[in-house]
């Protein structure tokens, strides 16, 4: 078993008046695609500046790629594609990636022919534009992203970080930039992602880790997540109108947790150690008409709420500062 | 320092390749041409004109200064004197001889006329009326003619005869001023002034432009977040040192291309003139010793270390180009006042204030090369200078580098001052 990816041990990190990250401890392992998901200002830029060594922890120590983050060319294996584009406006963009290659260690043709390749592979290369030639100030947003998102995988690194990637690209750029974590996920590499749009978490992570106002509330392989802390849920759906003996099953505390009834389809939770296939019975032998009824697991957007919703969020600091 | 170098070349290449850079360097070598061939080409235009002695002079004085006055208009008393119209006139008949002279110089026949008349004896005025009278020289020349004649005249009648009179009438002291420094007598004194003010103006110019350059060039790494993407491969401080490395080296480029063409201008410039028909002393270069060039390229590149380090500092505090104009000014200041002291120090070049500027960080890179330029300075002097420079410099540059990690990933509002000095206390 290789060192994982990134091991980040009891990590603080504390600005003037108020605690960014508190206690924060996680392992995303090599070869995954991990997420870490909070809402604004949960301390996301933070730990992931921390874990680039941008900013240094108070306390706490950082290992990336099995030695600590401060190695010297650490964290040159390591591609990182910032929430806001971050290119000079003025220059050709043919001109910054190669800059950001060459910060890297990569040579000057090497990084000219691997520019050319993923300007293809983008569509920022056509047989009849070239956009490597335009300034980056004439691009659009979304090509812009993909400008920096090329910026940040040209010297081929063993991990990436992505802050918010999809946040201004349109679907089908959205869809491009997905498919290509993922062929880099099949190469073997790490993706560490940041995000608060939990469906492309759901679609993309294999695990994650929920954290809310520095702290660290939920984490592990997203099926794990999902099952430890969803809870178990059933969605029914009736033909008709309820029968009095199925208001009656449903009122049973040994079995439902709570229901949440919307009409013909409910929302039951089950009590713990409750066994949907009694209930199944149950409802049948109250005469009920069931036209539905599903095993359904919560979904992350769902735990989100639930658990960072459970937190005050009204003293949000930002993490920005 | 791979790093490091891949920074510094960004900086280097982007600046040299802008318009902005081409057009400043090639314009500092027109102005300077212009500076070196605009004045004798003015100087050539205003000599009085040639034939000054085609006028008229009404001469209503009574005695024979009209026809002196026409002698020496002539070129003295070898001179051809028919071009000159003199007509002597009576007081009450005068304005009827203006008019048909006025008639005259209408008509072209004459340029103009002269009227003398009781005034001028007595040493107070004499008039002129003509097409060529708004030129200063052909006027200076009249008066000075009149005025020798009428001092002549005058010590005639009390008793000096005519050769003592003219003698003393057209005694003029003219004063060729030359500088003599450690290498000999050197190029004049005036040209050695305007050479040490040009060099200190040029530093003075240069440190602001390219200080305010790395101040942009800071604002705009964090404006575009380009910061974020570039310290996530390089340290602050490589970014910092790089930036103001490149900076610096785009401006020594174009200071060494400015002397350059500087130099070859001053040496073609008697040729160029005289290919227009214009005669030129050659101009003389102050004495720069190789040592001396060294010490202002070294005054250069230290007094813009030491404000680049400031302009960075105020550039990391700051989002916006607003906040920054304002943020600014105490370093603009700094150099300002230096810049106020040049001519104060080229007065008195060995004074208490020249001292003291002199060996204030701020303002030595400026002051000191003017000082070395006008006077021979005490080695101690000079050497006290260098060191207080370079420790400051050293401070600057750390200080820049803390407030600059700190600031570089920070937005919004800027930072109080007490705040800005608590990152500098923060070291490692």
């Amino acid at each position: 078993m290789p060192d994982p990816a990134v091991e980040i041990r009891d990590v603080v990190k504390r600005y003037d008046g108020h605690t960014a990250v508190r206690g924060l401890s996680l392992t995303v392992p090599r070869g995954a695609v991990y997420g870490i998901l909070g809402p604004n200002g949960a301390g996301k830029t933070t730990t992931i500046r921390m874990v680039l060594d941008v900013i240094a922890p108070d306390e706490g120590s950082i290992n990336v790629l099995g030695v600590p983050n401060t190695t010297r060319g650490a964290i040159d294996r390591v591609g990182y594609l910032p929430e806001e584009r971050g290119l000079y406006r003025r220059m050709q963009v043919r001109r910054v990636l190669r800059f950001l290659a060459e910060l890297k260690g990569v040579g000057r043709h090497e990084a000219d022919r691997r520019i050319d390749r993923w300007l293809d592979r983008l569509g920022l290369r056509t047989a009849d534009r070239d956009w490597g030639d335009a300034k980056v100030d004439d691009l659009s947003r979304g090509m812009q992203q993909k400008v920096q998102f090329i910026g940040a995988l040209l010297h081929d690194p063993d991990m990436l970080i992505l802050d918010e990637p999809f946040s201004g690209l349109d679907p089908i750029n959205a869809q491009m930039l997905q498919d290509i974590v993922m062929e880099l996920r099949r190469n073997g590499k790490t993706i560490l992602f940041c995000t608060h749009m939990m469906d492309s978490a759901e679609r993309l992570c294999d695990s994650v880790c929920i954290i809310a106002r520095g702290a660290k509330l939920v984490d592990g392989p997203i099926a794990r997540v999902r099952e430890e802390h969803g809870g178990r849920r059933v969605t029914l759906e009736l033909t008709d109108g309820t029968a009095n003996g199925v208001a009656a099953v449903l009122a049973d505390r040994t079995l439902v947790h709570r229901v949440n009834d919307a009409n013909r389809i409910f929302d039951i939770e089950l009590a713990p150690d409750a066994d949907p296939q009694r209930l199944l019975r149950r409802l049948v032998d109250a005469g009920a008409s069931i036209a539905r009824f599903e095993l359904a697991q919560a979904s992350l957007h769902r735990i989100f709420v639930e658990r960072v919703g459970a937190l005050d969020t009204s003293t949000e600091a930002n993490d920005h500062a | 320092m791979r790093k490091l170098l891949v920074v510094t070349a960004r900086e280097y290449l982007e600046r040299v390749r802008t318009r902005w850079f081409i057009v400043a360097t090639v314009f500092g070598p027109i102005i300077f041409g212009l500076l070196l061939f605009v004045p004798p080409w003015i100087a050539a235009r205003s000599q009085a004109s040639a034939n000054l002695a085609r006028i008229v002079i009404l001469d209503a004085t009574g005695t024979d200064l009209g026809k002196r006055i026409a002698a020496e208009l002539n070129g003295g008393i070898a001179g051809d004197t028919s071009r000159t119209d003199v007509r002597a006139v009576v007081p009450a008949r005068l304005a009827e001889a203006e008019s048909l002279a006025t008639r005259q110089t209408v008509a072209r026949e004459t340029r103009g006329y002269l009227v003398l008349d009781s005034n001028t004896i007595a040493g107070r005025s004499a008039r002129y009326a003509g097409s060529n009278a708004t030129s200063g020289a052909d006027m200076n020349e009249i008066r000075r003619v009149v005025r020798d004649e009428v001092v002549a005249m005058r010590l005639e009648q009390a008793g000096l005869d005519a050769f003592q009179s003219a003698a003393l009438a057209s005694m003029r002291l003219s004063l060729d001023a030359e500088r003599i420094t450690d290498r000999g007598r050197g190029a004049s004194a005036k040209l050695s002034i305007f050479f040490a003010f040009g060099v200190a103006m040029l530093l003075y110019v240069s440190i602001l432009m390219y200080g305010q350059a790395v101040l942009r060039g800071v604002i705009e790494e964090k404006q575009t977040r380009v910061a974020e993407v570039v310290v996530a491969s390089v340290s602050p401080v490589k970014l910092l040192g790089g930036k103001v490395l490149g900076v610096g080296a785009v401006g020594l480029t174009q200071l060494v291309i400015w002397i350059g063409v500087g130099l070859t201008l001053m040496k073609m410039r008697a040729q160029v003139l005289g290919h227009f028909g214009i005669e030129s002393t050659p101009v003389f270069l102050p004495g720069i010793s190789p040592g001396a060039a060294v010490l202002l390229i070294l005054f250069f590149m230290l007094g813009y270390t030491f404000y680049a380090a400031l302009f960075a500092m105020v550039g990391a505090t700051v989002t916006n180009d607003q906040d920054a104009q304002q943020a600014q000014v105490p370093v603009v200041m700094l150099l300002v006042v230096s810049a106020f002291a040049l001519a104060p120090v080229l007065a008195a070049p060995e004074s208490k204030l020249a001292y003291i500027m002199g060996w204030l960080p701020f303002s030595s890179p400026i002051i000191m090369p003017l000082r070395m330029s006008v006077v021979t300075l005490e080695p101690f002097d000079i050497a006290a200078s260098i060191i207080i420079l370079v420790v400051s410099c050293y401070v600057a540059v750390v200080l820049a580098a803390r407030v600059y990690r700190t600031g570089l990933l920070m937005y919004g509002k800027r930072p109080a001052l007490r705040e800005v000095v608590r990152w500098m206390r923060r070291a490692g």
